[in-house]
């Protein structure tokens, strides 16, 4: 009797531990979340201070500089930079959930801008640094994307993103071929590459993001019929399917596509053979920007690709304003922090010029920084080019609920090159994800 | 019945609180997070009644496509996988056949490789020029029959059901091995005195002691089939555009562009629909098991 008392005891206490064991599972995430908090785990009583900097991966350039200018930072002042790197496919989420917790690091990087209705708030989170020495020193489309109602919350640093076509300047001369400034100049570019035996374009769907380019990167077709098209289409006082030139450019890549110029396999081909395909001599243009053709280069240092790859706009639509993409990764300070002196001086640290230098020289992907007086990596050509083109903002980045939905924009015109969708069909789909988006998100202009 | 050999209620319990806890409950809550707008984007949640079920059914929506998808993805592999499953083992348990457990290793083996394995391996050899397939039939010239196979709409979608078709057929194989092992040799042997040939010996001996393992195998084949993601996801992700888009597919979309009552109702739908069919396959089994 006494035993059986004894097993009863011991099975009921074991079952009280698993059901604490599980429930102590459940919460664990919070206490998880708490000690990884960045103003908490900031250490020291008063001398020591450690600041934490939470960023998703790609965020950081993979080259490391932004550590090695933190260790300078450290070296200098003593105030070490704990960095708390997070999946990129989670990072969106983490940090919301952070910052309404109140327990999100004391620097915080971001994706910019800021300011579009489906970006995460950072004004609300973060520490007005409008009146720092450097902000004057930001270029302004940068500026404006870190900046709400003219106040600027955060920091920013790579040059603005521009697609060109680029293309082998050496099979165009080899067959008399002039850079088009129009789509029917193009197009007929596009044939007499076919007739020389060559796919023309190299274009890939398979990654779902190349194909959108040449929709919205065009931003300046729009603003040349209404300036104040970007903000008519974000109070939803126009709808998309109203701009002209969004389905032209969409008849545009069917035409193309239906005469072969992309070749036979664009539906299969993704964007990690475009360089091949370029070197190869397979392919004469594909969309990219200045910087691929330095990536060229470095694979394939038999081919020669900084004399024989050159880039001009993109010409749908006849379009001739290259598409300015001031978005990047941006700090922002916590407001709650312990530390925000500490992290205003880390700011300072990384806005002084010779720090601007030495990250632009450590981080090979990009050619330029949005300061002034900062010289970039392109050649005296390269910058002749660039300053003689007219241009403006990319949509992506001015309009709302367009970004989000870019790759399923990319399925959409996969759908059409195959048949099962048409250019009307197309402009349709992206309306009405943006007005499903908008109302999901309680958009002001789509209240009923 | 002696109520004293029963083990008291409470012995249950430990299980049964974690499976209310763990399984039911968000099970339940899914389900009912499909009447609100719960998104990602704010914190307020209302209950908007059947409103994601109307965006579902109404009109031409995207969604009926990926519902048609799943049915007749669930239905082909279904019937597939247990036509060649049961031809090759009744091939591979044949007196004539030599190495008969490697070929069986061989054939299983695809069952034990990861989805995006199988998917990625299968996406290059299927590339239209530069993949294995097209480039063996241009040497052996059949260059008819080369085709793109993953882009071109009219055969994209036999071509992924015949890769799942091919990863799955071991695995039935196997499970109906097991089964013909387990029919007494008598009764082929009585059937062939009386004459009988191999198809009636299939028809009138094999198949009728086959029917529970074929059920099971149904089962398994249905409930996988129904819930398909991972090789759709690998070898298209739904494309060309969305021309092999199934339900969890369409899921995973909704969920990461952040309309996670639409998720929810979508998985909500597929639940349903599993739990109708299940029904009606185990009530066909137990009508089985009274005969």
């Amino acid at each position: 009797m006494k035993r059986k008392s004894i097993r009863q005891l011991l099975g009921v206490s074991l079952l009280c531990a698993m059901l604490a064991g599980a429930l102590t599972g459940c919460g664990g995430s919070d206490g998880g979340n708490a000690t990884g908090g960045g103003s908490d785990s900031a250490g020291g009583t008063g001398k020591e201070v450690t600041l934490t900097f939470g960023s998703h991966q790609s965020g950081l350039p993979t080259s490391g500089i932004v550590q090695e200018l933190a260790k300078d930072y450290e070296a200098e002042t003593g105030i070490k930079i704990d960095f708390q790197i997070s999946p990129d496919a989670q990072w969106r989420d983490l940090i919301q959930v952070k910052l309404n917790s109140g327990e999100a690091p004391d620097i915080i990087c971001v994706d910019s801008p800021i300011g579009l209705a489906s970006s995460i708030h950072m004004d609300q989170y973060s520490v007005d640094l409008t009146d720092k020495e450097w902000v004057s020193r930001m270029e302004e489309s940068a500026k404006s994307a870190v900046s709400v109602d003219g106040k600027t919350y955060g920091i920013t640093f790579a040059g603005p993103k521009m697609y060109f076509y680029i293309y082998n300047k050496e099979i165009f001369q080899n067959l008399n071929l002039e850079v088009p400034k129009n789509y029917s100049e193009f197009k007929a570019v596009c044939q007499k590459l076919l007739d020389g035996g060559y796919t023309p374009i190299y274009e890939c769907t398979t990654n779902g993001w190349h194909q959108v380019l040449p929709l919205f990167e065009t931003g300046g077709l729009w603003l040349s019929d209404d300036p104040a098209v970007y903000d008519k289409l974000n109070a939803n006082e126009i709808q998309l399917e109203s701009i002209s030139h969004l389905q032209t450019i969409i008849e545009q890549l069917d035409e193309l596509a239906k005469a072969g110029y992309y070749g036979p396999d664009y539906l299969s081909n993704s964007w990690e053979n475009a360089k091949e395909a370029l070197a190869t001599e397979r392919c004469v243009m594909t969309v990219a920007e200045m910087g691929f053709i330095g990536e060229v280069a470095a694979d394939y240092p038999d081919f020669g690709a900084e004399e024989k790859l050159g880039a001009f706009v993109m010409p749908w639509g006849d379009n001739q304003s290259i598409g300015v993409n001031p978005a990047s990764n941006a700090y922002f300070i916590n407001k709650d922090s312990k530390y925000v002196k500490e992290a205003e001086g880390f700011f300072d640290f990384l806005a002084r010029p010779e720090n601007l230098e030495k990250r632009l020289a450590g981080q090979p992907e990009i050619n330029a920084v949005c300061w002034s007086g900062i010289s970039t990596k392109y050649s005296e050509e390269d910058q002749a080019f660039l300053d003689s083109l007219e241009k403006a903002n990319v949509v992506q980045t001015s309009v709302n609920y367009i970004d989000s939905q870019w790759m399923d924009i990319g399925k959409d015109l996969e759908s059409m090159y195959t048949g099962a969708m048409t250019p009307e069909d197309v402009v349709n789909s992206i309306a009405k994800r943006r007005n499903d988006q908008a109302v999901l998100q309680k958009d002001p202009g789509w209240a009923e | 019945m002696n109520r004293k050999k029963l083990y008291p209620w409470y012995f249950a319990s430990g299980a049964a609180i974690l499976f209310f806890l763990l399984c039911f409950l968000p099970g339940v809550l899914g389900i009912a997070y499909s009447f609100t707008d719960w998104n990602n984007f704010t914190t307020e949640i209302n209950f908007v009644g059947l409103h994601n079920y109307k965006r579902i059914f109404e009109g031409n929506s995207e969604y009926l496509l990926y519902i048609f998808n799943t049915v007749l993805f669930t239905a082909v592999t279904t019937i597939a996988k247990t036509i060649v499953g049961l031809a090759l083992a009744l091939l591979l348990t044949r007196q004539f056949i030599k190495f008969k457990n490697f070929q069986r290793m061989i054939i299983f083996s695809p069952q034990v490789m990861s989805f995006l394995v199988v998917g990625l391996v299968f996406k290059s050899m299927l590339h239209p020029t530069t993949g294995f397939l097209n480039n063996f039939l241009k040497d052996i010239g059949l260059d008819f029959l080369a085709k793109s196979w993953l882009t071109d709409l009219k055969i994209v979608f036999p071509t992924v059901m015949t890769v799942d078709t091919w990863k799955g057929m071991g695995y039935i194989m196997m499970v109906v091995i097991a089964g013909l092992m387990s029919i007494s040799p008598e009764y082929y042997e009585a059937a062939s005195i009386d004459g009988a040939t191999f198809f009636q010996q299939l028809r009138n001996i094999t198949i009728p002691l086959l029917k529970p393992v074929l059920v099971n195998a149904t089962v398994l084949n249905v409930t996988y089939g129904l819930r398909v993601f991972d090789m759709i996801y690998s070898l298209t992700n739904g494309g060309p555009g969305n021309a092999t888009g199934v339900i969890n597919t369409a899921v995973y979309k909704e969920f990461s562009r952040g309309d996670l009552a639409m998720g929810t109702t979508l998985s909500s739908v597929l639940f349903f629909f599993v739990l109708a069919l299940l029904y009606f396959i185990i009530r066909a089994m137990e009508s089985k098991e009274v005969e």
